[in-house]
């Protein structure tokens, strides 16, 4: 695959992920917010009036909230119409699709500036009808039929995964551990607390004291979701937006000195069940995506300074630090437990705080991710800054892995 | 029956029968039942019997459950691996706690009547 014509980010936005900051509010308002922040953000300055074409990523406002035609709604209520709006639904990987589409929108020569957006509301409903709600990723008949669960997907995963190499449980905890301390330094993510310090509140409150973070972590305040998953190996259900805009590489500099490259973008499908995929220890459609794009971008695995990938629990971190190529097969989580995917490890993974502490509202998690590589390549990513970033990579799944979605940026 | 469909596949189960469909070109074995091939895209098949034996290819045991389900937790879900080919998904009966099965284990179908429908469930042999 390969692209007629470069395209850079110009500018971007993001509402802070949250269970309660937008409990007033609606999708329309949460993607608003975002999308204002983002022309705000650019430094030459740009007008709405400027962005030719939207791209909408929402899983399911149909279910969270009964409105449905979501893309139309957004133009609308930025005051965009008539320009075309097309919503893009791949259940978690909604926006991350979302950005491969505005990329292709302007590499076609088709548009010169394009809005692309992600967006949910999801804390309408209680946690079983959220549940109900995710499973609809999954396959519908065949696996939410038989009784699975979104999280008891990934926990099938885990045990899978476990089996076969030796990983086990203390190793996904160190990736709670890591992405919680990086959210502490994000103002926008869900979960602004090291564990340690949620640990020693929480046992206050119980009269109980853990004496490290593994000590709270296996304890009853720390619940089994679907086994071997506990509450804090799961991302939490978060309401937000963000929003990046898109410019080709011709007038991107119109907007800003510092514009942010797409270099390649890649994208793959894989079977809805789980039971239909020969290898249950990674995810092939992560490995496929990645390879497109490590190919359009000419860099490889190793290049990668910093990378957002989908850690929608933690089991996930493992395969994608694996599917990427930053870690040979099986060695996701010793690598995790070592300290190489940290702030200041060979590989920062999650700098924000991941799915697991920024926070996942669903369809808006692929578009937050590019925020995150945006102020990562322009060094504005405040405490939680990478040193000497050159080429980030963001990874975005759908579900279980039936969809899987890649981009590698570079200055 | 004609139509390698969900609700063919349904009608199979309320017999007490697992079947699948196998590509006639390359063998390819499918459960549940497909119309196309997903191997090599044929669309030549015929029903085959799949044998109620299997083990266990990864598995879970969900404590926060769909609200269907709420009644019955813990309970397990697993992949299973039928003998002779395929995987299908199913409940795992038995099994309340992560440690009472573990990946091979070896399960036996266990065909479960709810309502008018026919659960294709597993337990432990």
């Amino acid at each position: 695959m390969k692209l007629s014509k470069g395209v850079a980010i110009v500018g971007v936005g993001m509402t802070r992920f949250h269970h309660k900051t937008h409990a007033e509010k609606t999708s329309r308002e949460i993607f608003v917010e975002a999308a204002l922040e983002a022309v705000d953000s650019v430094d030459n300055g740009i007008q709405l009036g400027d962005v030719e074409a939207l791209f909408v990523g929402n899983f399911s406002s149909d279910a969270f909230e009964k409105q449905g035609h979501t893309a139309a709604l957004m133009a609308d209520w930025l005051g965009l119409t008539p320009k075309a709006s097309t919503r893009i639904e791949d259940a978690c990987a909604s926006s991350g699709v979302a950005l491969n589409m505005g990329v292709f929108a302007i590499a076609s020569g088709a548009y010169d500036v394009v809005l692309v957006g992600g967006v949910e509301k999801m804390r309408g409903l209680g946690t079983e009808e959220v549940t109900d709600t995710l499973a609809m990723a999954a396959d519908g008949l065949y696996e939410v039929g038989a009784g699975f669960t979104f999280p008891g997907l990934y926990a099938a995963l885990a045990t899978a995964h476990f089996d076969r190499y030796g990983s086990n449980w203390e190793q996904l905890a160190s990736i709670a551990i890591k992405n919680h301390h990086n959210g502490a330094l994000n103002p926008k993510a869900h979960f602004q607390s090291e564990i340690m310090d949620t640990a020693i509140r929480r046992g206050e409150r119980r009269g109980m004291a853990f004496k490290d973070e593994i000590d709270f972590l296996s304890s009853s305040l720390n619940p089994v979701i679907a086994y071997p998953l506990r509450l804090f190996d799961c991302c939490p259900i978060s309401d937000g937006a963000a929003v990046v805009l898109l410019a080709s590489e011709e007038i991107a500099r119109r907007f800003t000195d510092t514009p942010v490259y797409i270099k390649g973008i890649g994208q793959a499908s894989d079977t809805m069940a789980l039971h239909d995929r020969a290898d249950l220890t990674m995810l092939r459609a992560t490995r496929l995506a990645a390879l497109e794009a490590y190919r359009m971008a000419g860099v490889e695995a190793c290049d990668i300074d910093v990378a957002d990938v989908h850690d929608c629990f933690t089991i996930a971190e493992v395969l994608a630090t694996e599917d990427l190529g930053f870690f040979p097969e099986g060695e996701g989580g010793k690598a995790a437990c070592e300290g190489r995917t940290a702030l200041d490890g060979d590989v920062p993974v999650n700098p924000d705080g991941g799915l697991k502490a920024k926070g996942h509202p669903v369809g808006a998690t692929g578009t937050a991710m590019a925020y995150e590589m945006y102020k990562q390549l322009r060094g504005e990513a405040g405490k939680r800054q990478v040193d000497d970033v050159k080429n980030g990579l963001s990874h975005n799944v759908g579900a279980s892995g039936a969809t899987a979605v890649v981009q590698i940026y570079g200055r | 029956m004609e139509g390698f469909t969900v609700k063919a596949f349904h009608d199979f189960l309320r017999e007490n029968k697992i079947m699948g469909s196998r590509c006639k070109d390359c063998e390819g074995v499918n459960l549940p039942p497909r119309p196309v091939c997903p191997v090599c895209g044929g669309r030549d098949l015929e029903w085959v019997e799949i044998r109620g034996k299997g083990v266990v290819e990864a598995y879970t045991v969900i404590t926060v459950p769909l609200t269907k389900m709420s009644n019955r937790c813990p309970y397990a879900v697993g992949v299973v691996k039928m003998d002779g080919g395929p995987s299908v998904s199913g409940l795992i009966l038995g099994v309340t706690e992560g440690d009472d099965v573990s990946v091979g284990s070896r399960v036996v179908a266990e065909f479960v009547k709810e309502g008018d429908e026919t659960v294709l469930c597993f337990r432990q042999t």
